[in-house]
């Protein structure tokens, strides 16, 4: 069994998911961490650390005695590593939601300081795709910004969502590195440095993105999801009730290829198979993992994977050598593997008697009352599903029906459908009560985005009295576009915006498409150009005309751009277009988006005028302070008195105003989150990398 | 000295009940025992172990679920002969597995419990003990409840036949004859009974009981009256007790005690301060352990602990060393014993495959037919349902013989489901709809592989009562489920005790009416838990209870035509009065109410409140503290400069922690309560207050207690 090669206690609690490993001299390798309140600890290691004593500029960092450097604003994220080509020491990066600070730690001194407006909620350090110098990447409001060693912006691009997490990996095997950016809208997309050559949709926020080896990387999700991902396909995920705090890839079994490891937030280690994603080894900490890091940390030239506590525990694990063979649980892996197969030894005996059980009370075939308690049930009883569009009442909105029905006197105990992104958590129940039991449950869905949903449905199947009940188990996707009614064209009012675009496809293929994306009473056929479909939203009743013209122009008129967007990409790749010249207009949303530009501009010049009276007021604290120190001095206590009075209500003022400085700079980011969103959303407009695959270039666009 | 031992899977037979398994004593020159257990399938199994591999020495056929397995055989001789109670039948086996005895009794009910001792066997059915002396009946006694273990001090010691019934009513009963000698008081609903030692101690007359809620304890019986020596809690919150042996297995002379729980822990206790025993050495299985003994199984000269568990393993725990300094070409050897092994099952499973495959093509085809009928395999659940004392909350246990693949959970009461740690499984919460299927709570458990056991912890809240569902469906095929239900009582967090306090201000709730005892008794049955089913015997039964959550207490005694409650609760009372007129006005009965509202017990209750309340708000407030504290700490560098309260604090933090940890949503409970306490006794009085709640709980936030009491009598 693996044990830590070395554990020690940081005095700190940790910030989870701000812990970096960096030789910030060049040589000892030192561990920082995030603590509560602002603080960086750059503690550990071999060597003393904080050369030089703190200093006294207020909007720089300080350095205190006990090795802690003081950001005084809450710490998003933090990075170390090599940024500067010389002297060839690591830097500290500390992100926070205002700002990005660049820092020396051994000379005490910083690189850089940027103010950043969209934050920096994740952080990256290294070279990406064609850019020379070393950048440290971070993401924010729905930004992604890179600065080098001086803080040059050189990399500056959006993204559909806020930023969770960030990675660098050769995403396409080119040899450079891509951006891995996972996001609040639960995509993972891959930028080539600003353009997008691949996207991928999960179930939750992404909150952790690691690269393995060659387009390999791991991913975690807010909802206890782990896994693994080559290029766009998912090798392997499980699920787990707690959430995984931070992900690391490291070969701890010397195999030579990295195992995916995960530190949890009951305090859990474990590593994972990259190819299976079983468990080859697993530790316990007293409280939740801070962050999982690998490096020299003994400097005797081998590198150990690092663990921490959200209490400051840390623990050093050294890869297993030969004599272990890979084998690094207690328990003997042959006991284990007798055990598993006797259990599915088991399993297979009970699954035999059922069947003779079964075929024992086949003998007699009359059903009976107690029978039916037992959970015996005609053997030609089926369960029929359909999926429809139900339009809603008064009492109800409207929603996508799904229909579930047996084909006898049988009744359904109980539904439960697993799916992903659709309901509050991963499940939802119908139970009915006992008198309103019959054969036949209506569950109401109402997918909240426009993506296809695996429905995996289990019913309970029985009688009204029954203690056991048949489970029968199906699958049934929910079309992607199923939240749109069809609706006749001619009541309708054709929406003023639209994407027009000419594809060399049979109309027929559009068609299936059609039938396959929307939920469609009855399958539409194409007869003769032109050709025209009208939906309704279930959503907000909006409109969505599709017209086919004759020499293959396609017309999409909806307000909502999203919807376009999202109807073009799975149109594109259905029909496996790469390239697509597309001609839009939303005239609507310009309007609402120059609205928007001229918020942006307002609260630029409120934020102007703001930081100037606060700057006058600072003047104003420093004379009266000088003046009210004067009065204690020569005694004048009355005078003193009033000198503070007047401190004290200007400091009152000053918060005041910093609470409305607070509110619009809050503002402010909505609204630049808004800007973000429009430039990303007109970038799904075309048809360009929906579908990208292969490791040749992509071409430019 | 550290004890390490080594775990061993022999075999796996079908599921096992409590005490099933036992190693028959070594024979002739053989070292090694062999092993004979009992399985619900009916199935006797007896073999031993022959290099590495079980080798079977006999295996019965199948037949009734078999409930206990004892040894037995003439006084003063080996104890080999097998006996085993399979409903209301007692079979015997010598140990070569030729049948010499059936006995069928005349129990109506199945046996539950079985004690064998030379000639006298002493078996219990739910509420009866029966006592045979050479298969005649010679004594019967009837309990007051459930009856979950028997066991007689040894004959050849004590001199006399001295029986004890270990009882789910907290009580050991100690026989004579057919007659009860005395009661024995235990601190939780005893489930498992051995003699101390093996033999019952120097006098023959110690006891050990396990009980359901995880304690230990040792008594001796004497003639007179019990002598209790020892006892230990449950302070780490592990499982119930199933089992108990004495075994020498560190080697120093001493009998070690060992133990095995429901939640799969096995523990060995050792006698190191003589008296009390001192935990030496735990190792967690992952399902219950039914039975327990130590011994010599393995090999030759390595003593081991073998233990048998739910879904029906064998499992050794030996302290033969696993990696043997003997050189690498044992372990060769090892290796190569394990790699036939595991080919040969793998062979095995391969032609059971092939046999399910055909068995499963039949089944589909038989799904076309019109007049076949499908039915769903029977599994077995073992499930338990009880309340802990400690944070007055449900725990539900459920354990499955193969791998559960999700558990929903359905309630038609507001109840609060927690989090355990131990479980892996992935929770998720639907959202319900209270009208018009009457669900208050909808949540799924997904479970990981392997998870064959599942706990659920439960917050109910009294006066609120219905039905909790949980629909198991296991990982077997074709897939079924089974659905298990458990009531939630208005008195839910009640429990049984055996004496309360008569000097506290009571307040009493009288009922008169045409109703008959065991008319009664049912609705008794129907508010609080922990009373038995069965209508006692007799003319009137008194019952005390505690409340858990906030000690308050209820003395309930009722005969026919008659009953009467009393309780230093006015909100006991208030439930009690509500339930109970409904349930009489369901079956037509008419009732006279009559009650006698102490208003000294308000100010008696709130006293009792009061100081967990305001110990409550107090550990609130530090919780909330400590990071602010701590990071005071962090940068000034050490805490010198602070009040001494809050330096204590900052070195109690973690204990605090954990305390707040332990109790999530206490606060809020004690405050539903006083609410509840607020509006029920004015209730009583006639008036409605509901509109003065707001105002309580203003001042529910840092009161003193005068000015809490003084509200309570202000408002009206």
């Amino acid at each position: 069994m693996l044990v830590p090669v070395f554990t020690l206690k940081l005095s700190h609690k940790l910030v989870p998911r701000t812990v970096a490993l960096g030789r910030f001299d060049g040589t000892h390798p030192c561990l920082a961490a995030a603590t509560q309140a602002g603080k960086v600890t750059a503690g550990g290691g071999r060597q003393q650390q904080g050369g030089g004593a703190g200093r006294s500029l207020t909007a720089s960092p300080i350095l205190l005695p006990s090795g802690l450097l003081n950001i005084n604003q809450a710490i998003s994220c933090l990075s170390a590593g090599l940024l500067r080509p010389q002297p060839a020491a690591d830097c500290l990066l500390v992100g926070t939601a205002t700002s990005l600070l660049a820092y020396d730690v051994h000379d005490n001194s910083e690189l850089f300081y940027r103010e950043v407006s969209d934050g920096a909620n994740a952080i990256v350090l290294g070279k990406l795709g064609d850019i020379t110098s070393p950048l440290a990447i971070i993401g924010g409001n729905c930004a992604l910004q890179g600065f080098d060693y001086k803080g040059n912006d050189l990399f500056w691009t959006v993204t559909g969502d806020n930023v969770r997490s960030l990675a660098l990996c050769d995403f396409d095997g080119d040899g450079k590195t891509e951006l891995l950016v996972g996001s609040e809208d639960f995509d993972i997309r891959v930028f080539k440095e600003d353009e997008i050559v691949a996207e991928m949709s999960e179930t939750e926020t992404v909150t952790a993105l690691s690269p393995m080896y060659g387009s390999r990387f791991g991913y975690a999700l807010s909802n206890g999801t782990v896994g693994v991902y080559d290029k766009t396909a998912r090798y392997w995920r499980i699920k787990s009730k707690n959430h995984a705090m931070s992900i690391h890839a490291f070969d701890l079994n010397s195999d030579g290829v990295c195992e995916l490891i995960t530190g949890w937030s009951n305090g859990k280690v474990d590593a994972r198979s990259d190819r299976t994603g079983e468990v080859i080894f697993k530790d316990n900490f007293a409280s939740s993992i801070a962050g999982v890091v690998e490096g020299d940390y003994r400097m005797d030239g081998s590198t150990q994977l690092i663990c921490c506590s959200v209490d400051g525990e840390v623990r050093g694990y050294l890869p297993g050598g030969e004599e272990m063979k890979g084998n690094l649980m207690d328990t003997s892996a042959e006991q284990d593997l007798i055990r598993e197969l006797s259990q599915k030894k088991q399993n297979l005996l009970l699954e035999l008697r059922n069947y003779e059980e079964n075929a024992k009370a086949e003998q007699n075939t009359q059903l009976k009352e107690a029978d039916g308690q037992r959970g015996v049930i005609p053997a030609n009883t089926q369960l029929q599903t359909s999926l429809s569009v139900n339009l809603g009442s008064d009492s109800q909105s409207a929603h996508v029906e799904l229909c579930i029905s047996t084909t006898n006197d049988t009744i359904i105990r109980a539904v439960l459908i697993f799916a992903e992104g659709i309901f509050e958590g991963e499940s939802h129940v119908v139970h009915p009560s006992l008198q309103n039991l019959s054969g036949c449950v209506r569950v109401p869905l109402t997918p909240p985005k426009d993506v296809p949903v695996d429905l995996h449905i289990k019913a309970f199947v029985g009688y009204r009295n029954s203690t056991q009940f048949h489970v029968f188990e199906l699958t049934r996707q929910l079309p992607r576009f199923s939240m749109y009614a069809l609706s006749s064209p001619d009541s309708a009012t054709e929406p003023l915006s639209f994407v027009n675009c000419t594809m060399n496809e049979r109309p027929q293929r559009i068609v299936m498409w059609l039938n396959q994306s929307f939920l469609l009473p009855e399958d539409a056929e194409f007869q003769s150009a032109p050709f025209q479909v009208c939906f309704t939203s279930l959503r907000n009743a909006g409109q969505l005309f599709i017209k086919i013209k004759s020499g293959g122009e396609i017309s999409i008129s909806t307000d909502d751009i999203d919807l376009a967007g999202d109807i073009i990409q799975s149109m594109a790749s259905f029909l496996a277009i790469e390239d697509l010249q597309v001609e839009a207009d939303f005239p609507a949303y310009f309007e609402e988006l120059k609205k928007v530009l001229v918020k942006v501009d307002e609260h630029h010049s409120v934020n102007q005028r703001l930081s100037a009276d606060m700057a006058e007021h600072s003047n104003l604290i420093r004379s009266m302070l000088v003046q009210a120190e004067d009065a204690r001095l020569l005694g004048d206590m009355k005078n003193m008195k009033t000198r503070y009075i007047e401190l004290y209500d200007l400091n009152r003022d000053l918060i005041n105003q910093y609470k409305i400085r607070c509110n619009n700079h809050t503002e402010l980011l909505n609204n630049l989150k808004a800007v973000n969103q429009a430039i990303q959303r007109a970038g799904r407009l075309r048809g360009k990398y929906a579908y990208w695959e292969g490791t040749g270039s992509p071409g430019s666009h | 000295m550290e004890l390490s031992l080594a775990r061993v899977d022999y075999l796996q037979v079908g599921v096992t009940a409590q005490k099933t398994m036992r190693l028959l004593p070594a024979s002739g020159r053989a070292a090694t025992q062999k092993v004979v257990v009992g399985d619900q399938d009916g199935v006797v199994t007896c073999f031993g172990m022959k290099k590495g591999e079980p080798v079977p020495v006999f295996k019965t056929l199948p037949g009734q679920k078999i409930a206990r397995l004892e040894l037995g055989g003439a006084l003063n001789t080996p104890q080999e002969k097998i006996f085993v109670a399979t409903g209301s039948e007692v079979r015997g086996f010598t140990k070569r597995g030729k049948q010499f005895l059936s006995f069928e009794t005349n129990l109506t009910e199945n046996i539950k419990a079985m004690h064998i001792s030379g000639a006298d066997l002493f078996l219990c059915a739910s509420y009866i003990y029966n006592h045979y002396c050479d298969c005649k009946d010679k004594h019967y006694y009837l309990s007051g409840d459930k009856i979950n273990d028997v066991l007689c001090l040894p004959v050849d010691k004590v001199n006399s036949i001295t029986p004890v019934l270990a009882c789910q009513d907290r009580l050991l009963r100690v026989l004579q004859g057919s007659d009860l000698l005395y009661e024995v008081e235990v601190p939780g609903p005893p489930t498992v009974l051995a003699l101390n030692n093996g033999n019952g101690g120097d006098s023959g007359e110690e006891i050990v009981y396990g009980t359901s809620d995880g304690k230990l304890g040792l008594t001796q019986i004497t003639g007179s009256a019990p002598v209790h020596k020892w006892e230990i809690g449950n302070e780490k919150k592990r499982g119930g007790i199933l089992c108990i042996d004495s075994f020498d297995i560190v080697g120093d002379g001493v009998k070690e005690l060992l133990i095995g729980r429901d939640d799969g822990v096995l523990e060995i206790y050792s006698f190191e301060s003589v008296d009390e025993p001192v935990l030496r050495y735990d190792y967690a299985l992952s399902e219950s352990i039914g039975s327990v003994q130590g011994g010599c199984v393995g090999k030759d000269g390595y003593d081991e602990v073998l233990a048998s568990t739910y879904s029906g393993w064998l499992t050794g725990l030996t302290t033969e060393p696993v990696h043997r300094e003997g050189g690498s070409g044992e372990e060769l050897k090892l290796s190569q014993e394990m790699q036939s092994k595991i080919s040969s099952l793998r062979n095995e499973l391969e032609h059971l495959q092939m046999k399910v495959l055909q068995e499963r093509e039949k089944y589909q085809q038989s799904s076309q037919s019109s007049t076949a009928v499908s039915s769903v395999p029977a599994f077995s659940v073992n499930d338990k349902f009880t309340l802990n004392k400690d944070d007055a909350s449900y725990s539900l246990i459920l354990e499955v013989q193969t791998a559960i693949d999700n558990v929903l959970v359905q309630s038609d009461v507001p109840i609060d489901l927690l989090d355990v740690d131990k479980n892996s499984a992935v929770v998720s919460f639907s959202s319900c709809d209270s009208e018009p299927n009457s669900n208050f709570l909808l949540a799924t458990y997904r479970c990981q592989a392997n998870t064959t056991r599942l706990e659920l912890k439960i917050r109910s809240i009294e006066g609120q009562y219905g039905t909790l569902q949980a629909y198991v469906t296991p990982r077997i095929q074709p897939k079924t489920c089974q659905v298990h239900q458990y009531q939630i009582k208005p008195l839910s967090l009640h429990q049984r005790t055996h004496s309360i306090d008569h000097d506290r201000p009571m307040n009493t709730l009288m009922l008169k009416g045409q109703f008959s005892f065991a008319e009664i008794h049912s609705w008794v049955v129907f508010c609080l838990p922990e009373v038995p089913e069965k209508t006692p015997a007799g003319d009137s039964v008194t019952f005390y209870f505690q409340n858990t959550f906030l000690g308050t207490q209820l003395e309930s005694s009722y005969r026919k035509g008659e009953g009467c409650f009393k309780s230093d609760n006015i909100s006991t009372i208030s439930i009690l009065k509500d339930v109970l007129s409904k349930e009489a006005t369901k079956r037509k009965i008419n009732l006279n109410i009559s009650y006698d509202i102490n208003e000294e017990s308000v100010r008696h209750t709130l006293k009792l409140i009061h100081p967990k309340l305001e110990y409550q708000q107090l550990l609130a407030k530090k919780v909330h503290l400590i990071d602010a504290l701590r990071e005071l700490q962090v940068h000034e560098g050490n805490v010198d400069f602070l009040l001494p309260k809050y330096r204590s604090i900052l070195e109690e933090a973690d204990q605090l922690l954990e305390e707040y940890k332990k109790q999530p949503a206490h606060l809020e409970r004690l405050y539903g309560m006083i609410t509840d306490l607020f509006i029920d006794k004015f209730k009583f009085k006639g008036t409605n207050v509901k509109t003065k709640v707001p105002l309580l709980l203003e001042m529910l936030d840092g009161c003193e207690q005068d000015g809490l009491i003084a509200f309570f009598e202000a408002a009206a």
